[in-house]
C-alpha cells in the first residue's frame, strides 16, 4: 500500500477514535484525498456556537509537502480571506513539518480563531477593521458566525430568514451608512465604500467625508 | 584571422607581464590558485583582446574542490568534522572570517544555531530519552560537537567517528519494544535513522522527505522532520539516505555549489538552463564603469553572459550601467510609444498628453482646463466665433504653441529612431536559426553542383556566425548612440558603428543571394573576404569602444545610475 494512503487512512481513522478533540474529518468523495474538516467555534471568542468546515486536499508528496487547506464556511478573521477562505498560517507553508497530523492541523486553526494576527493579515479589510476597533471587529466576527456557522445570535436560530443586515456584515455604524444614503448615493455603495475606507470607530475622524464622496463618485 | 597578429603587437608587453605571474602561480599552491583565477587564461582564448576579460570557467567538480578546501581549513581550525564545518559554513553564508569570530566567541550559540546541535543538548537528557540508545551513541554525538572539547582532532578520525554514529542509528530497533515510525506508521519498516536530536523515522520517510525538499524546494538546508526542531542534515546524511538515489543526490550538490558560488562576489553561476558551469572573474564593481565582463562559460560557446548584470547574452560594447539603462527604457517605452505618438498630443500649457477620441476641435484640458484648438494647438480664446472650422493656424499663439510640441515629439522621435535599428536587429539576430537552416542547405547544395568539399563549404558557415556575432554589436551600439552626448567623438562612434553595419548588411546579402553555380568560386572568395572584413570591422567598434572607456573619452547626455 502507498505510505501517503496509508498514513491519510490512519490519520482519518485516529480522528473518528479520538472523541475528546471534537474534531471531525469526513470524506468528500470516495477518495481519502480530499476531506473536510469541521471543528466548533472555541468559547470565549465571537466564533463561539459556530459549526466551521475547511477543505481539505492532499497533495502528492504529503506529509513531506503541507496540506492544502481552506474555510468553506464563510469567516471574519483577519488571517482567513472573507471571500475565498484562504487561510494564513505558517504550518500550512514554511513552517510544516512531516510530523504534523490532519487533527494537529485542524487544532491549530482552531486555536487561530482563539487568537487573530493582525500584523500578518490574509484579509488586510478586517485586519484594519480589527486593529481600529476590537470591539466593533469582535461583533461583526460575531454576526458572520450566526449567519453562516449556525451560531447563536439575537435572533436565535434565525439564520436565512429574512434579510440579512448588510451594514452590520460590513461591520458599519448604520448612522453612517445613512448619513451617506440621504447624499442620494445607494446603499451597496455606500457600504461598499465605507468598508473599504475602514469607516469605523476612532478611524471615522481621520476620514473627510469629502474623500468618502469623490470615493463613491468614481465609476 | 589577420585582425588577431595585428593587435597582439600593441598588447605584447602588457601579457608578458601577466606570462610572468602565471610562472610565480604555477609554483604556488592550489589554494593560491583559487585566491587568484586573473592569473588562468580561459581555454581557447590565445591573447586577450582590450574589450576582453580575464576570467576562468569552472566545472562543478572545480567548485566543489574550492569548497573542500574551505571546509578543510575550517576543520584544521576547529578540530570538527568535516559535516560539522561544512554546516557551519552554509550558516555563515560561506564567510569564513564572520563564522570564525562568531564561534571564537560563542561555540555553543552557533553550533545551534547552525543546526549542528539542538538547544537543551544537556548531559542529562540521554537518562530522559529513555533506554533506547547505547552509550556508544552518546560519546559519538560528543565528537560531532567537537568544539565544547579542548583537544583537536584529526578530520579524518572524527568522520570515521562520525559515521560509526549513524551506522549504530541505522539499526533496528529491540524487538521488544516495537518502533512504529511516526510518519508513515507502517510497523513493516526495520531501518530508521535520526540526526542528533534522536527523532527517529524509518529510512524511507527520510528519503522521501530530502527528496521533496531538494527537488520541490530547491532547498539544500535540510531540517529535521520533526515539529520546531532545527537541526540540519548533514551532508553525510543525506548521501546515506539517499543511497541509490544519484539523481537526488546529485541535485543535492548541485544545490551546494549554487549555494556557495551565490555567495562569492568573484563567481557567477550560469544562467543557462541545466548548465553546471560557474564562471570566476575577478572584476570589481568600480570597473564596471569601463569593462563589460562578457564570458562563456565552459559548456559551449553559446553559454555568453555578462559577469556584471544579469544581462544573459553579449551587450558589448555597452557597459554594464547603460544597457540597464537602455533596457528598461525599451521596456518601458517601445509598446507604447508608436501608439502615443500617433494617437495623441500634449496640451500646450501643462504638457500632459491628450487623447482625442471624439468630438469638436475645440479641447479642454482635464488637467489644467487650458482650453485650446486640436487643428492648431492655439489657444481657444482666439477662435472667436468660428467654432468648428480651425482657420487660424498662422497666428503666433499657435505656431509657438506647435514648436513646444514638436520639440518634446522630438525627443521621441529621436529615441524610435535608436530604437527601431536597435530592434531590426535584434529581430534579424532572432531569425538566425532559420539562416542557419537555410546555409546549411546551400552548403549542400554547393557540394552537389560544384567540387567543393564539406570542409571547403564551411566559408558560408564561418559568414553566418560572424554575421549574428556583428549584428549583435549592432544592436548594442544603437544603444549607446542613444546615450552619447552630440560631439565628435560621437560621430567617429558612428562612423565605425556605419562602417560596420554596411559590411554586415553586404555580407548578409551575399550570403542570403541565390545559388549560381557558374559563380561558386568567385562567391566563396567574395564571402571570405568580406568576411574578414566584418571580423575586422567589428573588432574596430569592439577595440575603440573599450579604449575609450579607459580613456574617459565617452560622456553621456544622461544622469547613468551606478556610475560616479
Amino acid at each position: 500500500m502507498d505510505a501517503r494512503l496509508r498514513r491519510v487512512n490512519k490519520e482519518i481513522a485516529d480522528c473518528k477514535n479520538d472523541k475528546s478533540s471534537n474534531i471531525d474529518i469526513d470524506l468528500v468523495d470516495n477518495s481519502p484525498f480530499h476531506l473536510i474538516g469541521s471543528f466548533d467555534g472555541p468559547e470565549g471568542t465571537p466564533y463561539e456556537g459556530g459549526h466551521f468546515e475547511v477543505d481539505i486536499v492532499i497533495p502528492d508528496s504529503y506529509p513531506f509537502q503541507p496540506v492544502k487547506m481552506k474555510f468553506i464556511t464563510k469567516i471574519y478573521h483577519p488571517n482567513v480571506s472573507s471571500a475565498s477562505g484562504a487561510i494564513c498560517l505558517d504550518i500550512l507553508k514554511d513552517a510544516w513539518s512531516p510530523v504534523l497530523t490532519l487533527k494537529s492541523t485542524l487544532i491549530s486553526l482552531q486555536s487561530l480563531l482563539c487568537s487573530p494576527e493582525p500584523r500578518d493579515p490574509q484579509d488586510a479589510e478586517v485586519a484594519k477593521h480589527y486593529m481600529t476597533s476590537k470591539s466593533s471587529f469582535e461583533e461583526t466576527a460575531r454576526y458572520w458566525t450566526e449567519i453562516y456557522a449556525g451560531g447563536p445570535g439575537k435572533a436565535g436560530k434565525g439564520k436565512a430568514s429574512g434579510p440579512r443586515d448588510e451594514i452590520a456584515m460590513a461591520g458599519l455604524d448604520s448612522a453612517h451608512v445613512q448619513q451617506f444614503q440621504s447624499l442620494g448615493f445607494e446603499k451597496s455603495k455606500v457600504i461598499d465604500v465605507l468598508r473599504r475606507m475602514n469607516y469605523r470607530g476612532a478611524n471615522v475622524a481621520n476620514i473627510n467625508d469629502d474623500r468618502v464622496v469623490e470615493e463613491m463618485l468614481k465609476p | 584571422m589577420s585582425s588577431a597578429d595585428e593587435y597582439s603587437d600593441d598588447d605584447a608587453g602588457y601579457y608578458d607581464e601577466d606570462d610572468d605571474e602565471m610562472l610565480v602561480d604555477d609554483d604556488g599552491s592550489a589554494s593560491e590558485m583559487e585566491l587568484d583565477p586573473m592569473n588562468d587564461f580561459h581555454e581557447g582564448s590565445s591573447r586577450r583582446k582590450i574589450y576582453e576579460i580575464d576570467y576562468e570557467s569552472l566545472s562543478q567538480a572545480d567548485v566543489e574542490r574550492q569548497m573542500k578546501s574551505e571546509v578543510e581549513y575550517i576543520t584544521s581550525i576547529f578540530g570538527v568534522t568535516v559535516d560539522v564545518a561544512s554546516l557551519l559554513l552554509r550558516h555563515f553564508d560561506w564567510n569564513k572570517e564572520k563564522l570564525i569570530e562568531k564561534y571564537m566567541d560563542n561555540a555553543t550559540t552557533v553550533s545551534v544555531a547552525a543546526g549542528i546541535t539542538p538547544p537543551e543538548k544537556a548531559p542529562k537528557r540521554p537518562a530522559a530519552s529513555g533506554g533506547r540508545l547505547h552509550s556508544s551513541s552518546e560519546l559519538s554525538r560528543e565528537s560531532l560537537i567537537g568544539p565544547r572539547r579542548s583537544s583537536r582532532r584529526v578530520a579524518s578520525a572524527a568522520t570515521k567517528s562520525s559515521k560509526s554514529k549513524l551506522l549504530e542509528r541505522a539499526t533496528p530497533p529491540r524487538q521488544d519494544e516495537p518502533f512504529v515510525c511516526p510518519i508513515c506508521f507502517d510497523d513493516t519498516q526495520t531501518e530508521f535513522m535520526s540526526l542528533v536530536c534522536d527523532h527517529k523515522y524509518c529510512k524511507g520517510c527520510w528519503g522521501a522527505y530530502i527528496e521533496s525538499k531538494v527537488k520541490t524546494e530547491a532547498e539544500s538546508w535540510i531540517s529535521c522532520m520533526a515539529e520546531d526542531c532545527d537541526v540540519v542534515a548533514t551532508d553525510t546524511f543525506v548521501q546515506q539516505v539517499l543511497g541509490e538515489d544519484k539523481g537526488t543526490w546529485g541535485r543535492f550538490q548541485e544545490l551546494l555549489v549554487r549555494h556557495y558560488v551565490s555567495h562569492r562576489p568573484e563567481l557567477k553561476y550560469c544562467p543557462y538552463p541545466s548548465c553546471t558551469y560557474t564562471v570566476s572573474c575577478s572584476i570589481s564593481r568600480a570597473s564596471l564603469a569601463t569593462q563589460v565582463p562578457i564570458v562563456t562559460c565552459g559548456n559551449g560557446a553559446t553559454h555568453k553572459f555578462c559577469f556584471g548584470c544579469n544581462v544573459d547574452s553579449d551587450h558589448r560594447p555597452v557597459i554594464c550601467p547603460v544597457a540597464k539603462m537602455w533596457l528598461q527604457k525599451c521596456h518601458d517605452d517601445s509598446e507604447t510609444a508608436n501608439w502615443i505618438k500617433s494617437n495623441t498630443k500634449e496640451c500646450s500649457k501643462c504638457q500632459s498628453t491628450i487623447e482625442k477620441n471624439g468630438g469638436c476641435n475645440h479641447m479642454t484640458c482635464k488637467k489644467c482646463k487650458y482650453e485650446f484648438c486640436w487643428v492648431c494647438m492655439g489657444p481657444w480664446s482666439e477662435h472667436g466665433t468660428s467654432w468648428y472650422n480651425c482657420n487660424r493656424y498662422d497666428e503666433k499663439a499657435s505656431k509657438d504653441a506647435r514648436d513646444a510640441q514638436s520639440r518634446s515629439r522630438a525627443s521621441l522621435e529621436r529615441y524610435l529612431h535608436y530604437y527601431n535599428r536597435w530592434a531590426n536587429h535584434e529581430q534579424s539576430k532572432k531569425l538566425s536559426v532559420e539562416l542557419y537552416a537555410k546555409t546549411e542547405k546551400k552548403m549542400e547544395e554547393m557540394q552537389i553542383t560544384s567540387e567543393l568539399s564539406w570542409i571547403e563549404v564551411q566559408f558560408m558557415k564561418k559568414a553566418v556566425d560572424e554575421v549574428i556575432k556583428c549584428r549583435t554589436t549592432l544592436m548594442w551600439t544603437y544603444a549607446m548612440a542613444y546615450y552619447l552626448e552630440f560631439g565628435n567623438e560621437k560621430e567617429l562612434f558612428e562612423d565605425n558603428q556605419r562602417d560596420l553595419e554596411r559590411a554586415v548588411e553586404d555580407l548578409s546579402e551575399l550570403i542570403e543571394s541565390p545559388l549560381d553555380p557558374e559563380v561558386i568560386k568567385t562567391l566563396r572568395q567574395k564571402v571570405t573576404d568580406r568576411t574578414v572584413y566584418v571580423t575586422k570591422r567589428n573588432e574596430i567598434v569592439l577595440e575603440d569602444t573599450a579604449r575609450g572607456f579607459l580613456e574617459g573619452r565617452w560622456t553621456w547626455n544622461s544622469p547613468v545610475a551606478g556610475l560616479d
